[in-house]
This record gives structure tokens, sequence and C-alpha cells, in this order.
């Protein structure tokens, strides 16, 4: 039986620091150049084109007329930046933000214009 | 020693060995971690581990029978009355003439009594994963039994109180042979007690009864909870009892006699130094091994025992024997 040619770099490897980031303890490995992370949107930039809404695979974003802007709930968003690429006012963009867990799929984090903010808006479009 | 002590004593070991064997667990799982350039797991994470295993519900299979719940309790008790005829630096608790052949009983045992627990749970893994076991149980044996029965025969021949007793290896060992062919034979003789050890705890080449990646954990694919919890603790104290075998034949020295101690401390002192050899052997045996080889098919190492390691055992018996005749020299 001849000696398995492993032998010499598993014992060598022994010697030498394990190559492994920590993460919790550390900083996560960084993201490159044009990460699709998170998506952010910028309400005011929005005019209400329903381009996203037209463009996206998975059925993230819905158009609100009352106010013309567009909401949308992250739970479902496969990261393909379609949406971002047909933004004629580069009122979407994708972040570095990866962390995205939560315990419910309704979380805050994953959600642009609650409810409430929309009612909100809405009430000050009539006051106008 | 009377009886009371004795038992004290196998408490005692017992509490220490099951310490001891799930403490060098968590050592191998940091050292292969380390080869393959990992951190691994905390040195704790055995106890854990059990702890964890310990707490959790225990399901039973409808279709296992009674011996499914009795096979890990079997198997621990086994294994904790293996611990009285185990050589642990010292000579065992309960040597006499001829206990090494309750010493392989019990080994082989614990080994059958796996079976029967998997047998018992009903699903056909576990039927799998038994019958690789059984093979590999009937085949390993073979040549450990051949070369520890002419190691004990030699000492024998050199003169010792209790012949074909475990607590030999305390009065002679083999190396005081001193002859070049016998040096030999014991050379080719420990190749074959550390493929045994190898196989005796199922890493490397012979991980194949347990073969997670392929028949799902094999014998263990039923067992949970605190059912599975006893048989780690059980296959755990059989690691450390196989490499105590190996090492009380090969490397019996103690270093209690050397600081000039005696009594309780000499006692402890030996017990730690037989551990420190354990480990290493198991080092050897177990991480290393684990860490460069994968696993052998169940038809290639049947072939390995039996074309490979029965004839290293005989060659390595007829050695020591030609040696003892006088034949040659
Ligand atoms: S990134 Fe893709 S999936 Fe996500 S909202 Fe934009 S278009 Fe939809
Ligand atoms: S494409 Fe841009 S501007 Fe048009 S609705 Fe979507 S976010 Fe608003």
């Amino acid at each position: 039986m001849k000696i398995p040619p492993t032998l010499s770099t598993v014992l060598s490897n022994l010697f030498k620091k394990p190559a492994t980031n920590m993460f919790p303890k550390t900083e996560p490995v960084p993201t490159p150049e044009g990460f699709r992370g998170k998506l952010v949107y910028d309400v005011d930039k929005c005019i209400g084109c329903k381009l996203c809404v037209t463009v996206c695979p998975a059925g993230v974003i819905e158009f609100v007329p009352e106010i013309k802007k567009v909401t949308f709930w992250l739970g479902r968003c496969v990261f393909c930046a379609q949406c971002v690429d047909v933004c004629p006012v580069n009122a979407l963009e994708m972040s570095k933000e990866f962390l995205l867990a939560t315990y419910d799929k309704y979380d805050d984090n994953l959600r642009w214009l609650k409810n409430e903010e929309i009612e909100e808006m809405i009430e000050a479009q009539k006051s106008k | 020693m009377n009886l009371l002590y004795a038992t004290l004593g196998l408490i005692a070991l017992y509490i220490y060995v099951s310490f001891a064997s799930l403490l060098w667990e968590g050592i191998d799982r940091k050292l292969v971690a380390r080869m393959q350039r990992r951190v691994g797991p905390p040195l704790l994470q055995p106890f854990y581990d059990f702890l964890k295993l310990m707490s959790k519900e225990s399901i039973i299979p409808k279709h296992a029978n009674k011996f499914y719940e009795l096979a890990p309790v079997l198997a621990l008790a086994v294994s904790i009355a293996l611990l009285a005829y185990t050589p642990m630096g010292f000579a065992p608790l309960f040597a006499t003439k001829g206990d090494v052949i309750v010493f392989i009983y019990l080994l082989t045992l614990i080994g059958f009594i796996r079976v029967l627990g998997a047998i018992s749970s009903g699903s056909p893994y576990a039927q799998i994963g038994a019958q690789r076991e059984m093979i590999i149980l009937v085949s390993r044996e073979v040549p450990m039994m051949l070369a520890l029965f002419t190691i004990l025969w030699r000492l024998n021949n050199i003169g010792v109180e209790k012949p074909f007793s475990l607590a030999t290896f305390y009065q002679r060992n083999i190396w005081e042979l001193g002859t070049p062919l016998a040096l030999i034979g014991t050379f080719i003789l420990l190749v074959v007690f550390l493929a045994w050890l190898a196989s005796e705890i199922e890493v490397g080449f012979f991980d194949i009864p347990e073969a997670e990646t392929e028949v799902a954990e094999g014998p263990m694919a039923e067992y949970s909870g605190r059912h599975l919890a006893l048989f780690e603790l059980s296959n755990a104290i059989k690691m450390f009892v196989s490499a105590s075998l190996v090492v009380a034949i090969f490397f019996p020295w103690g270093i209690s006699a050397y600081v000039g101690l005696n009594g309780i401390p000499a006692l402890v002192v030996d017990v730690l130094f037989h551990t420190i050899k354990v480990f290493a052997v198991l080092f050897v045996s177990m991480s290393i091994f684990r860490a460069i080889t994968g696993r052998l098919r169940i038809t290639q190492a049947v072939q390995v025992f039996w074309l490979r390691l029965f004839p290293a055992a005989i060659i390595g018996s007829l050695i020591l024997a030609i040696d003892l005749l006088g034949v040659i020299a």
C-alpha cells in the first residue's frame, strides 16, 4: 500500500492558520463592486411611471394610483436589478446590505411605503 | 484488592474514561479541522452534543421491537464492564489468568449489540448498515486475535505471573525480547494493530457501516435523543479501550517508577501518562487516517482484512515463533 499523497498536505496544514473568516466576530467578506443587495427606494424622486412594475419578474412592486408612487415587499425580490436599470429617474438603487434575515416575513425592513405612510401621503394630498 | 475497592475503582475509571474519551473526540475534531484549514468546533463540543442529545425527545419507530430501547443501555453497560478488564497504565482491576478472552468477547459484543439494535429498528437503512457492520466485525477480529494471542504466548515464554492476562504487559513487554527477528515481527504486528484500531473505531477506510453520506448513518439511522447519546458514549469508551489495548501491548512503560512515586499518586500519574499515549496512538490511527483517506467499498474492506492484514499477522506471528524456536541465529 502506498502512502496517500494527501499526507504531507494535511500535516503541513496543521501548522498553518485556518483559512476562515470568523464572521460574527469579524466583518463579513467585503462585497464586490456592483453587488446587488437590498433594494433602496427614494420616494421623493419617483414619478410613478410604472416601468418598474412592468419589468419586475417576481411581482414585488405594486403601484398605488392615489399617490402615484410604488410600494413593494422585498420578501419576493430575486435581486435581478431590472427595476433599477429601467427606472428613468434613478429612484431605485441596489445597496450593499445583505443580512436580511428576520423572524417575520412582513418585517418593516423588507417593505417600502407601509400602509400608514400611504394613508398619510393621501391625507397630505387632500389637504393641499 | 477487595470487592468494594474494585467497585469504587470501576466507577472512578468510568467517570474518568467518559471524560477523557469525549475530550479526545473534541481534540480529534479540532485537529482534523486544522488539517483541512478550518477552525473547527470548540474542544468541549462532544460534551455539548451529549447533553443536547440527552435533553432531546427520543423517537421510537412504530416498527421497532423491544430490543430497540434495550440495545443502547446494554452497549453502554458492556463498555463499562469492559473497563474493568482494560489496562489503563496499571494492571486491569479484575486481571486474572486468561482474561484476554473476556476482553475480546466484550469488545466484540458492543459491535454485536449495535447490530442487534439496528436490526430491531425496522429501518432498511439500518439493516444495510447492520449487515456491513457484521461483515466488518467478523473480518477485523481475526488478524487482531492472532496477533494478540501470539504476543501473549511469546510473553508467557519469558515468564509472567498470570499467563494470557492483559496484566502481563506491565511485567514484561514485547520490546524486551531484543533480537532483530523479534523486532521485525513486533513492527509488523504494530502495523496490524494500528489498522485494526482504525477499523474498530470505524474511521478512514473503514467508515463503512456508518457511511453517513451513503446509507444515512447506517446502524444508527433510527436512533435519536437519549438512545443515541448512550450509543455515542459507549462508542467513545470503546474507542478509548481499543486504543488502550494497543498502547498496553506496544508502549506499556509507565513514568511513576522514574519520578519515584508510589501508592495513589503513582496510579494517577500512570493513568494520565497512559491517556497521553492513547491520544498519541489515536492521533495516528484516527485523526490522520481519517483526514487522508476516504471510505472503501465493503468488498474492498473485506479484502484488506483477509488479503493484507491477516497474512501480515500470520507473518508477524511466524517471525515471533521462529525467534523463540531459535531456528535462525
Ligand atoms: S430587483 Fe428584480 S425582483 Fe427585485 S424588485 Fe427589482 S425587478 Fe423586481
Ligand atoms: S420606474 Fe422608478 S420612477 Fe417609475 S414607478 Fe418605478 S420607481 Fe417610480
